[in-house]
């Protein structure tokens, strides 16, 4: 049993599994079966053409390319929109036409028929546009009759010039560069596809414009409701698209300088399978420039294999379809599925051994069970929900933060009457008072906040710097829980878990990795730095009486810890306390120079037994619904007692929890200690008997205001 | 290819048909009736009603004791002690009475047969007198005693028996690999019902012979336990709730052996007759107490149950105490003078339900 538990924990410790998880929670992720088929297919043409890999193959293959993937790009665009653009191969075609009638037959300049292109094919998109945006015609249908129409149009002015085309010579040397030339060894059109690919891909994945496409093509209606100009968004991918087709269009005309009546024929099948095989979303709103690039390199690495093979092209065109089919029913198994995976994998557990708990039911324990918490004086019973934090100031009023994202002041001595001090949002969290009497306040999805004393709000950070080796975004500040101020401002506050919402706290404690954190706010510069990682669900945190250090609690280890933030011993953690009959939350002074602090809930053998097989954990994250899983048993109140050196010295218990499951906080003030739970609807208040009646938590940190 | 249709269930993440858990729904539907009803009797492990035509009987632990009215409540009167825990009490109408002694058999009190001892049945769960000189023996497990009832659960037991016990003669099997026979009662022509409680249902057996068990109320959400033949059709005590988290832990055969050498039963993940005592049991997400309340329809270990069936054993009508009830682990079912009365062992009361109640959906008009 032991060696296959430390089997077990060696395992947990160095496989990180959660990463899984965090990847597939990545946009990106849609891209790895397309990349993978990628992969495959380059490794295995190798063999089988011998000539593939060779400059002159790949050159020219280059420069296919960059027409064929501008083609699908456009097309990836529309399909982004939620619509469809059949007709990007007579749009390439009739640009393509024009480019020959302008170069050959008009011989004009190379940028006035460039230009002429381009509007010619932001005209054709722009028609496709307002049909589909404004007048909210079918996109399938409308741009099949598109196809035709242009294909008609093509088929007559082709015959008409055929022979003007072919006798007709450009003589330009951009127009012969742009057929021939490289740059650095590379195809220069496919560079200037390269380009434009770079520019589409920071459009659509990093500004407004595509930000917009995206919503448009994912929830039309959603998108409307918040504000986007839904039609006129729709019209510009068409417009875009039109524009892309007629450049792939006139770059074709240079390397061939030729047309055939051919010529565009069949191509938005393929781009079309390009677009889909990259795992472009058929269906809107899931797409980007990466996946269009490597749909349109597999479209073209299979078609030109299988001409190189000698297979006739109908079997080309039927091999491309079954691709499609195929590639389509992928992408809907994927769309289906990929929530339900993602949710099956992302709650990944971790090992973590406890010692056996303290026996509470020992005469000389410490942690001596009693019943004192449990008549204590009830304020603003079911006038707020959700007080996870209390605290008062120097004039005995009393805050305290709620579940609908008040902060409220119970206006002491006798909290009768209470207002809203201030309205953020989020769940308010942990809360100080700085040394110019502003409240600053931790905000459970949202960072930390700032609340003057005549109530106006400032944020003063939500961000922190973002770690190299992090895969989910742990530059946000999901959960800051708790706070304190060291003597010369540095605000210290507490991330509970980089992986977890509040509300799914609990989810956190299934898992038991160091997922939290301490950030260090500095007023005077106005930065935030992370300054302890990797710590297991960092709770609740109290600036020492020493002024250099801190102490912090990690609620899933049961342990509450001391970090030096200045002094000779900067930088090092020391353990104070650790095996702890339950889980830590937030730390405060007493009144006696030592600190309180309150578990919020108890272990339970069954719980640290199942902390011990994280697989066990793991399978029940799956298999039971979460209001069957196995928690830490919060229907207690606890609130214990503790010195600078580890040693317990009063426990206070609500055993049952009849007023207090759930202790998050306490405060010390006159001789009472307030208690606060996260999910409760009262905040209590206990007489500690010899306690310092004019004790002030503000006054002990920074001194009597004169 | 059973064992690969089920590997393939489990990788899909769907659930073997005997872990599925019914709805509290139809007679089921959950009501507090248990709660609301008066209070007898409050005695601290309150068991095995039975009701003679020499009063009523009840045990708690080894004391076997007579619970005589007093006033519109009861009153206990300790009338013996016994060597071991008292398992059951069986009444054969003229003066005898059967008791179920855990891990000592069974031995009969008062009668022609006074002091006669059956001590080869361990588990002895349920006992029915078919005439004064003729028992049936439900004995619910081969491996663990009556008061174990929870590794035998854990374990998956499937070694209980049921016997037919001529008091002058040698003991007849009437059917054994029954998952933990709980329940015993007179069904008419010729058979018994037996209440097979790890397999949440009821079966009907032969009387006087072996024979193949047939099920006659199956996919029930709690367990099984002691049966009352009363006037007007049957009352099932459901001693616990079912629940998905330990139908999980049933299959997780590494943790639940673990949990089992390593942590005291009363803090397992299992079925108990009361909970909520002490802060190391562990708790389930929606019995998180929010706004200082504990949800009714939270998850709990324990629970309070009693169904009301019509003569062919088809649920009529169910009286509840839920998960923040007072009323909890409902073991014995006794009639007297036209009421119910209800033993909780694990809240230690007794409650009287007044017969044809208003109990729930369910009751024929």
């Amino acid at each position: 049993m032991l060696q296959q538990d430390s089997l077990t924990r060696l395992r947990y410790k160095y496989l990180p599994d959660h990463l899984a998880g965090e990847i597939l929670s990545k946009r990106w992720a849609d891209n790895a079966i397309p990349f993978l088929v990628l992969v495959i297919v380059l490794i295995a043409v190798g063999p089988l053409l011998p000539n593939f890999y060779t400059l002159a193959s790949l050159s020219d293959l280059g420069r296919q390319m960059a027409e064929f993937g501008l083609v699908v790009l456009a097309l990836a665009i529309v399909m982004l929109s939620g619509g469809i653009d059949l007709s990007v191969g007579s749009m390439f075609a009739m640009a393509a036409l024009g480019a020959l009638l302008g170069m050959n037959v008009w011989e004009l300049p190379v940028f006035v028929v460039l230009a002429g292109v381009l509007v010619m094919g932001a005209f054709f998109g722009f028609v496709n546009g307002f049909l589909v945006g404004y007048l909210r015609l079918r996109a399938f249908l409308t741009t099949l009759v598109t196809l035709i129409i242009l294909r008609s149009i093509y088929v007559i002015v082709f015959l008409d010039y055929s022979t003007a085309l072919v006798t007709g010579f450009a003589d330009s040397a951009i127009w012969d560069f742009l057929a021939f030339g490289t740059l650095y060894g590379f195809p220069f059109t496919l560079l200037v596809s390269g380009l434009i690919a770079v520019v589409w891909h920071i459009v659509l994945s990093r500004m407004r414009p595509g930000w917009r496409l995206t919503a448009v093509g994912g929830a039309r209606r959603s998108a409307y409701n918040a504000g986007i100009d839904v039609r006129r968004t729709v019209c510009q991918a068409y417009v875009w698209s039109g524009i892309l087709c007629a450049l792939a269009g006139f770059l074709y005309a240079a390397r061939l300088g030729s047309a055939g009546a051919d010529t565009g024929v069949g191509l938005e099948v393929s781009a079309l399978t390009a677009a889909v095989l990259g795992g472009n979303s058929l269906g809107g709103g899931r797409g980007s420039v990466a996946k269009a690039i490597i749909g349109a390199l597999l479209v073209m690495i299979i078609t030109n294999s299988l001409i190189s093979f000698g297979v006739p092209g109908s079997i080309t065109s039927t091999v491309l379809g079954i691709f499609l089919i195929a590639a389509v029913f992928v992408d809907m198994r994927w769309v289906r599925n990929r929530d339900e995976i993602l949710s099956k994998t992302y709650v990944s557990p971790t090992y973590l051994k406890l010692p056996d708990p303290p026996r509470t039911t020992d005469p000389g324990s410490p942690y001596r069970l009693n019943d004192k918490l449990r008549t204590v004086e009830i304020i603003g019973l079911g006038q707020i929900e959700g007080p996870e934090d209390v605290i008062l100031d120097r004039y005995d009023n009393l805050y305290s933060g709620t579940r609908h994202g008040d902060i409220v002041r119970f206006f002491g001595p006798d909290f009768e009457r209470h207002e809203v001090f201030a309205h953020i949002g989020g769940h308010p969290l942990g809360m100080a008072f700085d040394a110019n009497d502003n409240l600053l306040v931790c905000i459970g999805g949202m960072g930390l906040y700032q609340v003057a004393p005549d109530k106006t709000v400032t944020k003063l950070t939500d961000e922190t710097n973002r770690r190299w080796t992090s895969v989910v975004d742990d530059s946000r500040l999901r959960l800051a829980d708790d706070l304190d101020i060291a003597p010369d401002g540095r605000i210290f506050f507490s991330e509970a878990t980089v992986r977890y919402e509040q509300e799914d706290w609990a989810t956190d404690a299934l898992e038991s990795r160091g997922n939290g954190r301490i950030i260090c706010y500095d007023p005077n510069s106005q930065t935030t730095r992370t300054v302890l990682p990797n710590l297991v669900f960092a709770n609740g945190i109290t600036t020492m009486y020493d002024g250099q250090s801190l102490l912090f609690a990690e609620s899933w280890t049961c342990s509450i810890s001391r970090y030096w933030f200045d002094g000779p011993k900067k930088g090092q953690v020391e353990p104070v306390l650790a095996n702890l009959p339950g889980y830590p939350d937030n730390i405060n002074r007493a009144s006696d120079g030592n600190y309180w602090a309150a578990l919020l809930g108890m272990r339970t053998p069954a719980l640290d037994l199942a902390m011990t097989m994280p697989d066990f954990r793991r399978r029940m994250a799956r298999r039971v619904a979460p209001d069957f899983w196995l928690y830490p048993n919060i229907n207690t109140g606890c609130v214990i007692k503790f010195n600078d050196k580890g040693e317990i010295l009063e426990t206070l218990w609500d055993l049952g929890g009849q007023n207090h499951p759930m202790i998050t906080s306490m405060r010390e003030h006159k001789g009472w200690l307030y208690l606060g739970g996260v999910s409760n609807n009262r905040i209590g208040r206990y007489r500690i008997e010899g306690a310092d009646p004019n004790w002030v938590g503000p006054v002990s940190y920074w001194g009597e205001r004169a | 290819m059973s064992w690969l249709a089920r590997a393939y269930d489990a990788f899909r993440g769907i659930d073997p048909p005997e872990r599925v858990i019914a709805a509290l729904d139809g007679p089921l539907h959950p009501n507090t009736e248990l709660d609301d009803a008066p209070v007898l009797l409050e005695e601290p492990g309150i068991a095995t009603l039975c009701a003679t035509p020499e009063g009523l009987f009840a045990s708690a632990g080894h004391r076997l004791l007579k619970l005589v009215p007093e006033g519109e409540e009861l009153k206990a009167e300790e009338i013996a002690t016994l060597p071991a825990p008292i398992t059951f009490l069986a009444s054969d109408g003229a003066g005898a009475l059967a008791i179920g002694q855990d891990g000592a058999g069974v031995v009969i009190r008062g009668g022609v047969h006074d002091s006669r001892t059956h001590a080869s049945l361990r588990c002895p769960t349920a006992g029915l007198f078919l005439d004064p000189d003729t028992l049936i023996v439900a004995n619910g497990s081969a491996e663990h005693t009556a008061g174990d009832w929870q590794h035998d659960l854990m374990r998956q037991g499937r070694s209980g028996s049921v016997w037919y016990i001529a008091l002058s003669g040698d003991p007849v099997q009437l059917a054994d690999g029954l998952k933990y026979p709980s329940g015993l009662a007179l069904a008419g022509s010729g058979r018994v019902y037996v209440s097979e409680a790890w397999a949440h249902r009821v079966i009907a057996l032969e009387a006087s012979r072996p024979s193949t068990p047939e099920e006659v109320l199956g996919e029930l959400p709690a367990y099984p336990g002691n049966i009352l033949a009363a006037a007007d059709g049957y009352w099932l005590a459901l001693f616990a709730p079912r629940n998905p988290l330990i139908e999980f832990v049933i299959e997780e055969r590494r943790y639940c052996e673990r949990m089992i050498e390593t942590v005291p039963p009363e803090y397992w993940i299992a079925p108990q007759l009361s909970s909520g005592e002490s802060f190391l049991e562990p708790i389930q997400g929606g019995a998180r107490k929010k706004l200082n309340t504990l949800k009714p329809w939270s998850p709990s270990w324990s629970y309070g149950l009693a169904l009301h069936c019509d003569d062919r054993f088809r649920p009529q009508a169910s009286v509840h105490s839920r998960a923040d009830g007072q009323v909890h682990g409902v073991t014995s079912c006794a009639e007297q003078g036209g009421r119910i009365l209800i033993a909780a062992t694990g809240s230690g009361r007794i409650v009287a339900l007044p017969r044809n109640a208003d109990i729930g959906i369910g009751v024929a008009p």
